[in-house]
C-alpha cells in the first residue's frame, strides 16, 4: 500500500517529472504530490546530464514542504532519498549486494541502479519553500553508455513491476522523511554508513581532483575524505570514482 | 497580527544558547507563539551604505506570522550564501548565465544555483534592482556567508 501522505499523478509521457512537480509546487500544490511518468522525453540528471528514460523503468518526483527548514538542512534529503531507493531495491532483490555511494547513489554489484535529482526553492534567502525529490530506478533496462557502470533490477534477476518499486520507494521515503524531520540526521547517517561503500577514491570536484580514503560523513552530510598525509577534508560537491 | 507578552529572559536564554552552540538560528514555538533567534553570523542581507550595522546578534521576535526575519532592502543588497556548496551561474553547463553585471532583476528572479549533497538550490533576488557586483565564479565552491551578488 502506498502511504496515504502521497497522491500519485500518472502521466504517460512528459519531458521531466521534476519539471512537472516543480511547476505544481510553484502553483501552490500541497506536499505529497508524486508525479510519475511511464517515460520521459527530456529526463535530467545533475548538471543537465541526460537521464535516458525509456518505458519500463521508474521515473517519479515527489513534492515535499517540510516546515521551517534551512537550505543546509534540505541537503540531507539526499540521504533520505538514497535510503528509500536502497530499501526499495533491497525489497525487490533481497539477495543482491547493495552499497551506497556518497551522497545518494545506490550500487548493486558495484553498478549504479538509480539516480536522484533534488531541487529546492528558498522562500527568503535560506528557508525552504519546497523540495522536489526526483528519482529514477532502472527496472527493465539500463543505459549502456554512462559516466559510471550501470545495472537494472531485471539484470539482477528481480521480477518486479514498476508500480511495486514505486510503492516500496514511497513506503520507505515516508519513514525516512519523518525520521529526518522529527529525529534529525543521526539515524539516517547511521543507516547510510552501515551500507556505505568504503575504500580509496578520487573525487572530481569543481576545483579539481582529490584522492583519498572514505572516512565517513560529517553531521551535515559532507563526505569526509582522509588524505595521503593523514589530514582530512570535507567535500560538499563532487563526483566519486572508486579506485 | 496578535501580540503576546515577551519573556525577555527567555529570549536572552535562547540568544545565549545560540552563541554557546554556534548554531545559526533557533526557533521556539508553543501554540501559535513563535520566537526565532538568528545569530550575527547568519546570512542576513546588509546595506552597503551602513557599515556600522549590527555588531550584536540580531534577535527577531515574531508572533504567529510566517517567519520573515530578514529585512527587505532595495539598495545595495548583499546576497550571501546560505550554505557551503558549489555555485552555478547558469541552469546547466553551456546554457546562458542567469544574470550578469548590469542586468536588471526583479525580486524573486533566480540569480544562481548553489549545490550541496547533490541538492540544487536556486538563490532568488531578495529585492529588485541592478546587478552591481557578481564576485563568484561558475562551478567554484562558496563558503557560508560569502557574498554572491550585490544588487544596487
Amino acid at each position: 500500500m502506498t502511504p496515504s501522505f502521497f497522491r500519485i499523478q500518472e502521466l504517460d509521457v512528459t519531458a521531466s517529472t521534476n519539471a512537472v512537480a516543480k511547476q505544481a509546487a510553484e502553483a501552490g500544490e500541497a506536499e505529497g504530490l508524486v508525479v510519475r511518468a511511464l517515460r520521459q522525453t527530456a529526463g535530467k540528471g545533475r548538471l543537465g546530464r541526460t537521464w535516458e528514460s525509456p518505458e519500463g523503468n521508474l521515473y517519479a518526483s515527489v513534492l515535499l514542504r517540510p516546515r521551517s527548514i534551512t537550505l543546509q538542512w534540505a541537503a540531507l534529503y539526499s540521504f533520505a532519498a538514497a535510503l528509500a531507493v536502497h530499501d526499495a531495491v533491497l525489497k525487490a532483490c533481497p539477495e543482491a549486494s547493495l552499497q551506497l555511494k556518497w551522497p545518494n547513489d545506490v550500487l548493486v554489484e558495484d553498478k549504479k541502479i538509480s539516480g536522484i535529482l533534488i531541487e529546492t526553492a528558498p522562500v527568503v534567502q535560506n528557508l525552504v519553500d519546497w523540495i522536489v525529490v526526483g528519482v529514477g530506478i532502472n527496472v527493465a533496462s539500463h543505459p549502456q553508455e554512462a559516466l559510471y557502470p550501470t545495472t537494472s533490477l531485471s539484470e539482477q534477476g528481480a521480477s518486479v513491476t514498476v508500480d511495486a518499486i514505486l510503492t516500496y520507494f514511497l513506503q520507505s521515503l515516508e519513514q525516512w522523511r519523518q525520521t529526518l524531520y522529527y529525529d534529525g540526521f543521526c539515524p539516517l547517517r547511521k543507516a547510510w554508513l552501515s551500507d556505505a561503500k568504503m575504500g580509496p577514491m578520487v573525487v572530481r570536484t569543481p576545483t579539481g581532483e582529490i584522492q583519498g580514503d572514505f572516512a565517513g560523513i560529517d553531521p551535515k552530510g559532507g563526505l569526509i575524505l582522509r588524505l595521503a598525509e593523514g589530514a582530512e577534508t570535507v567535500i560538499q560537491t563532487g563526483d566519486i570514482f572508486f579506485l | 497580527m496578535s501580540t503576546f507578552d515577551l519573556d525577555i529572559k527567555f529570549v536572552r536564554k535562547l540568544a545565549e544558547l545560540l552563541k554557546e552552540t554556534g548554531l545559526t538560528e533557533i526557533e521556539y514555538a508553543e501554540g501559535d507563539k513563535r520566537i526565532r533567534c538568528v545569530g550575527a553570523h547568519a546570512p542576513v542581507q546588509q546595506i552597503v551604505a551602513a557599515p556600522t550595522a549590527a555588531a550584536a546578534a540580531p534577535v527577531s521576535v515574531a508572533s504567529n506570522a510566517p517567519v520573515a526575519a530578514v529585512p527587505v532592502v532595495t539598495e545595495g543588497t548583499h546576497v550571501t550564501s546560505p550554505m557551503v556548496g558549489t555555485v552555478y551561474l547558469s541552469p546547466e553547463p553551456g546554457a546562458p548565465a542567469f544574470i550578469k553585471v548590469g542586468d536588471k532583476v526583479k525580486q524573486g528572479d533566480t540569480l544562481l544555483i548553489i549545490e550541496a549533497m547533490k541538492v540544487m538550490n536556486p538563490i532568488k533576488a531578495p529585492a529588485s534592482g541592478t546587478i552591481v557586483e557578481l564576485p563568484v565564479t561558475d562551478a567554484k565552491p562558496v563558503e557560508f556567508g560569502e557574498t554572491l551578488v550585490v544588487i544596487g
